[in-house]
């Protein structure tokens, strides 16, 4: 079976990303998926966000297995 | 016996109406044991940016993780304050200038309990929960909602 992860964006990072929801090779931990995606979409780069696997808050680079859920968060602005 | 708590559902398509509220409220009138109750309600203001005056905010969530998270803090809040009840509701998609779009209700036996309760709520709802707002301007592009 591929290895691969669901990746959702929110907010204004699904904006600049113009897509929400992808299917994505695993690359194996939360860091390496963000410099990927920095050199994927430049428009990243500068713009505050975290990181939610499996909608757990990411405190620290983080190995990633396959069909996992990481989502990128911008900050948040409920209420 | 203890009540098994189960996450719910905190959102609401489009505004929250104030005959959701007082219906709310008459809920309660059956609970003869509580002594207070305290409401928080969040209205949308018609700010003034630089860029143009808010008309709306149009809101987005992740909804499975903001979900997971609301009964986490329902959960430390009911640890941590006598409560009888408590009551969340947040809404999605555009509300208008004047319209609510937050609904917190706390209900107690001495209103202490359920005023500090209520106000630890909304700054937790505000600061963790995965919801984003978008301002939609009278004029240009929409601006991204920023917490202070």
């Amino acid at each position: 079976m591929p290895d691969r992860i669901h990746l959702k964006a929110f907010g204004m990072l699904a904006e600049k990303m113009g897509t929400y929801s992808l299917e994505i090779e695993n690359p194996g931990s939360s860091e390496v998926l963000k410099q990927q995606l920095l050199a994927q979409f430049p428009e990243l780069k500068g713009m505050t966000f975290r990181m939610a696997l499996d909608r757990k808050l990411l405190q620290a680079d983080t190995d990633i297995s396959q069909g996992q859920e990481i989502a990128l968060l911008p900050p948040f602005s409920g209420g | 016996m203890e009540k098994e708590r189960k996450p719910k559902n905190i959102f609401v398509q489009g505004p929250i109406s104030p005959e959701k509220i007082a219906q709310s409220i008459a809920n309660h009138a059956t609970k003869t044991d509580i002594g207070g109750h305290s409401i928080f309600l969040g209205q949308i203001r018609a700010d003034e940016k630089p860029e143009g005056k808010v008309l709306a905010i149009a809101y987005t969530a992740y909804e499975d993780m903001a979900l997971e998270k609301a009964f986490e803090i329902r959960e430390e809040i009911f640890a941590k304050y006598p409560l009888t009840c408590m009551h969340i509701y947040h809404s999605l998609g555009e509300i208008k200038v004047g319209e609510i779009c937050l609904f917190v209700f706390t209900s107690s036996k001495h209103r202490k309990a359920a005023m500090q309760a209520c106000d630890e709520l909304v700054e937790r709802i505000k600061t963790e929960l995965p919801i984003w707002g978008k301002e939609i301007l009278d004029a240009g592009a929409p601006v991204w909602k920023v917490n202070t």
